[in-house]
């Protein structure tokens, strides 16, 4: 079984404790990832803002940096929808508009979407685990990303992830299904919108009083973070990767890098 | 554009304009976190309510692949059942129908149902203009027209009032347009409901002329069908001697059987009940019943334009329900009214540029008001994936594309004002698609992280006014995997591939593998490449005219050069319906559905009274006696047994005012359905004209147990004759106009007493 990470650009750049913690986590359930360095952004910015032609190319070179992999893992619940949805519907939409060259091009694509899975799908579907042996003596408050819960159909198994951990106290996050805000460029196309959701999002956040808030997009933490430290709130956010990676031998200092 | 939303802003300035507003922002969360909450209730009651949503969308699908065909074969049954059909292409053309129409009645005042489609034309605007009164009849359209304001909801439209707010509205302005408020009107619902009672009254009594949509009409039976629940809609129904329905072309449903999944996925998902206490039926003129002149304008008004992009065309599927609203985040916040126009919300933010075209600056910034969190497609009854033409749409306003407007198709050029977007997005992109690049971009972004602002001047505000940056890392992991393992990667993969050789529709990658990341190469071909007929800016082409009857021919060339992707042998029952939904969600005996129906009749506040045949008539008088009435009111055909003595009882045939003094009426009806609490009137025998049951305050409606007891939607509607107009009526007249809260009584019966009169186990037995 060859695995790839695809850690996606923004867990690259700016969030590269999460892909870390993946590779940590994925070798001590025995699993050797591989991180194909021609891989970068899924392209889901330049989608979802209505620049799919500019995203052709970036899906093309998700197909060509995953070839031959049988999975190819995400910690982002996005942007595996990103590429599940979306890629197979720009095949289609180049077919209509009598493009059948890119469509061609692009079946690799709608390939490699076939291969790619969620962090937390891959734990429970294709491993089988829910029981990581990860420790987390801390109390959490769990945040399910629309992209997770509503596109990619995650249903229970993050939370079954986070109650198999040690030590981990999981508080309710009231209105959890609701939408934090980012929403990728509607955060500055409709900025007060999006900072009003924010502000409710991590209101409801710090009511738990939890430790820590967890997801499995580090793109809807970066702005519910952003809201929280503006505001003075303790609560730290984190990606589901990093507490599942901690251990007794290697804890999580849970302090704002 | 319209002239009521003429000059609005784009939506965010809109949006902010409403989040400053804090009575507001708290009207629309109250009453959508209400409404949320119920609907999720009334859905989860429904086992097979996955399977229903997949046949009402398969089943709109079939129907807007051939709309052409279902149009002209709704307008054969209609005319041939004494209605007639008129074809408008655009709001002035259909608001110059209705208003002809109007006119040679010598009327000078219009009733009006509660219709998005005749505030989508803005006929009341129209009717006006020509002197003609129009009064709108609805609880909350009243509480709009009397404010001068305009709807923010589908479903309710003054749901950005609350009930104080509504008291003020109806005790100043009520008396301008009729009966004015009582002196001493409180905020209580049920006084608020009780005092647009008395001030409508006056107007159903004497209107000769109504004016409704439609939910649904059915090409096969021509049937109209308006779902509704204070009984304003059967009043206006039924009252008036002219009645003309403006009814949007995506309306139809192919046959009587198709309303078994809409009947049951609309209510729950609108006002999130098992069924909304009236729904009426009519299949073009009831002679001696009703209106005797009946109208159906078929409203096309962009629907045909809508309909010829393949991917927006689902947004035709819609049939109001509003749950969509309801559980928009973004829609709490920023109110109905930033999104100018008819249809507010994620189904408005899909439709209204379909509808108007995105070349206005508020109609351009509408597929962007959503974080595309999917929860409106969750909840669509007909499954319209929302997001998705949000996205599309999105495209089309930042990169052009081939769009139809007015029935033209032509290649429409990028809405202005994202320029510097699109330099960004392509910059992005090549950046992005040079991992070797971005490595050293990170490299230097990590080196000056201790530098970075902590505030972004110029459009970066928008994310730092209300949130602090992220840190940025010293090193990337790209650059950690690389220090542990080497950069092992192949070779050929860590650039961009060289583009392949130039195919004939121009190439997959728009990429210069050579070249500096700034450095653009145009591609070969436009970027939205469309057929080389449409290509070029406004190559317009004409289509169909305005000659013959009306805009009929004009109506069907646009159709049908709009569903130019179906294949010319594709035939309706080709498109997949799976049926897969349950028949009836009851396992068990007869005598358990009479027991549901009792029960859920109870729910929804209607008084069940228990008795055998021998007891009826002394059920009947007791109940009559209990309420105090001297004068009842009965069908010529209710058994001369269940005419209690004592009381005076009068024939339906009775000039209207004197019908409006009886102070009960008895009936029987036709069939009851457990599962919903619903009883259905068809006219025959014991149950008279539609407005018998209606006019009066207190019903008292008799139903035969086990015969008359079926178990579901599915199974009455096998039972009924789409001929006969027929009432359904779940529970008395209620709204949930008021902070989407349910109040029992408007202009329906207030009381609903059922009298089940069961023949015993011994004597059951169905056929």
């Amino acid at each position: 079984m060859r695995v790839a990470l695809f850690v996606t650009c923004v867990n690259d750049t700016l969030y590269p404790g999460t892909g870390r913690a993946v590779v940590r986590l994925l070798r001590r359930l025995g699993v050797d990832v591989e991180f194909p360095q021609a891989q970068s952004c899924c392209g889901q910015p330049q989608f979802n803002t209505g620049y799919r032609r500019e995203a052709e190319p970036l899906a093309l070179r998700h197909a060509r940096a995953f070839a031959g992999y049988d999975h190819v893992v995400t910690p982002s619940a996005s942007c595996a929808a990103m590429v599940r949805d979306n890629y197979p519907r720009m095949r289609r939409r180049a077919l209509d508009e009598g493009r059948p060259g890119a469509a061609a091009a692009l079946a690799d694509a709608v390939d490699a979407a076939g291969r790619t899975v969620e962090l937390t799908e891959f734990l429970v579907d294709v491993l089988g685990v829910t029981d990581v042996g990860a420790w987390f003596p801390h109390s959490v408050t769990y945040h399910p990303t629309c992209h997770g819960l509503r596109m990619l159909g995650l249903g229970d198994r993050p939370r079954r992830l986070l109650a198999a951990v040690e030590g981990l106290e999981l508080r309710e996050l009231p209105g959890a299904e609701e939408c934090c805000g980012f929403g990728g460029t509607f955060a500055v196309k409709n900025a007060a919108v999006s900072a009003s959701m924010g502000t409710d999002k991590a209101a409801a956040v710090t009511a738990t009083g939890a430790e820590a808030l967890c997801a499995l997009d580090n793109s809807c933490l970066m702005h519910i973070g952003g809201t929280l430290t503006r505001t003075g709130a303790p609560t730290r956010p984190l990606h589901l990767a990093e507490i599942l990676a901690a251990t007794r031998a290697e804890p999580h200092p849970l302090e704002t890098p | 554009m319209n002239p009521v939303h003429l000059g609005m802003p784009a939506f965010p300035r809109g949006a902010e304009a409403a989040l400053g507003d804090a009575t507001l922002r708290g009207n629309l969360r109250h009453a959508t976190r209400t409404i949320r909450d119920k609907r999720a209730r009334a859905v989860a009651e429904l086992s097979d309510w996955a399977e229903l949503r997949s046949a009402g969308a398969a089943l709109k699908d079939r129907t807007l692949r051939h709309l052409d065909t279902y149009l002209k074969q709704a307008e054969t049954a209609i005319t041939a059942a004494g209605g007639q059909v008129h074809w408008a292409a655009d709001a002035a053309a259909a608001n110059g129908i209705v208003t002809g129409l109007v006119r040679r009645t010598g009327a000078d005042e219009v009733v009006k149902v509660k219709s998005m489609a005749t505030q989508e034309i803005e006929l009341n605007e129209a009717l006006e203009a020509a002197g003609i009164a129009a009064h709108e009849t609805d609880l909350a359209e009243l509480i709009v027209q009397l404010g001068d304001d305009r709807p923010s909801h589908l479903l309710v439209p003054a749901i950005h009032r609350n009930r104080s707010e509504i008291r003020d509205i109806f005790r100043a302005r009520m008396a301008d347009r009729g009966r004015p408020a009582p002196e001493e009107l409180t905020d209580d619902p049920r006084a608020l409901a009780e005092a647009a009672r008395l001030h409508l009254r006056e107007k159903f009594l004497r209107a000769r002329v109504a004016v409704s949509g439609a939910n649904f009409l059915v090409a096969e039976t021509g049937t109209l069908v308006v779902v509704e629940s204070e009984g304003n809609g059967r009043m206006c129904l039924t009252l008036p001697d002219t009645l003309i329905s403006v009814v949007g072309i995506e309306k139809v449903v192919p046959t009587w059987r198709d309303l078994e999944v809409f009947l049951q996925t609309l209510p729950r998902s609108s006002t999130a009940e098992r069924m909304n206490p009236y729904t009426s039926t009519w299949t073009g003129v009831t002679p001696g019943d009703g209106p005797q002149s009946c109208h159906v304008v078929l409203l096309d008004n962009g629907r045909s334009d809508t309909l010829a992009d393949t991917v927006g065309r689902q947004a035709l599927r819609c049939i109001r329900c509003s749950a969509c609203l309801n559980v928009c985040p973004v829609y709490e916040r920023a109110g109905g009214h930033a999104y100018g126009s008819a249809y507010p919300g994620p189904i408005g933010a899909i439709l209204t540029p379909q509808l108007r075209g995105t070349t206005g600056e508020l109609d351009a910034s509408l597929p962007f008001a959503s974080s595309l969190c999917g929860a409106c497609h969750e909840v669509c009854p007909v499954a319209i994936d929302i997001p998705e033409v949000l996205v599309h749409l999105r495209e089309r306003v930042v990169q052009g594309g081939p769009v139809t407007l007015g029935g033209s198709r032509f290649h429409q050029r990028p809405a202005p004002g994202h320029r510097a977007e699109r330099t960004a997005m392509r910059a992005a992109r090549l950046l992005l698609d040079r991992p070797a690049l971005l490595a050293r971009a990170q490299a230097a972004a990590g080196r000056a992280r201790n530098h970075l602002p902590r505030r972004l001047p110029g459009a970066g505000r928008a994310w730092t006014d209300s949130r602090d940056l992220p840190v940025v890392p010293e090193r990337s992991f790209r650059s950690w995997w690389q220090e542990q393992h080497g950069a092992a990667a192949p070779a050929s993969a860590a650039t961009p591939a060289p583009a392949p050789a130039p195919a004939a529709d121009g190439p997959a990658l728009a990429v210069d593998a050579a070249g500096p990341p700034t450095t653009i190469r145009p591609a070969t071909s436009p970027p939205a490449a469309s057929p080389p007929a449409e290509a070029g800016a406004r190559a317009a082409e004409p289509v169909g005219s305005r000659e013959g009857t009306g805009d009929r021919t004009l109506v069907l060339t646009r159709l049908r050069a709009a569903l130019r992707d179906v294949p010319r042998h594709e035939r309706p029952q080709d498109v997949p319906v799976v049926r897969d939904y349950r028949r009836s969600h009851r396992p068990g005996t007869a005598h358990d559905a009479v027991e549901l129906l009792a029960a859920n009749l109870a729910d929804y506040r209607a008084h069940v009274h228990r008795c055998t045949p021998a007891d009826l008539p002394e059920t009947i008088a007791g109940l009559l006696r209990r309420r105090g009435t001297e004068v009842a009111l009965a069908p010529p055909s209710l058994p001369a047994s269940w005419r209690t003595e004592g009381v005076r009882w009068l024939t339906e045939d009775v000039p209207l005012a004197e019908l409006a003094t009886a102070d009960s009426v008895v009936t029987g009806c036709a069939v009851a359905v457990a599962e919903t609490g619903t009883l259905v009137l068809d006219g025959g025998p014991a149950q008279g004209l539609r407005r018998t049951s209606l006019v009066p305050d207190h019903h008292v409606c008799v139903v035969h147990a086990p015969d008359q007891v079926v178990d579901s939607v599915p199974e009455v509607l096998e039972r009924l004759d789409p001929a006969r107009p027929l009432t359904w009526i779940s529970g008395p007249s209620a709204t949930s106009d008021i902070e989407l809260d349910r109040v029992e009584g408007v202009h329906g019966p207030r009381t609903l007493e059922v009298v089940l009169v069961d023949r015993g186990p011994a004597l059951s037995g169905r056929g």
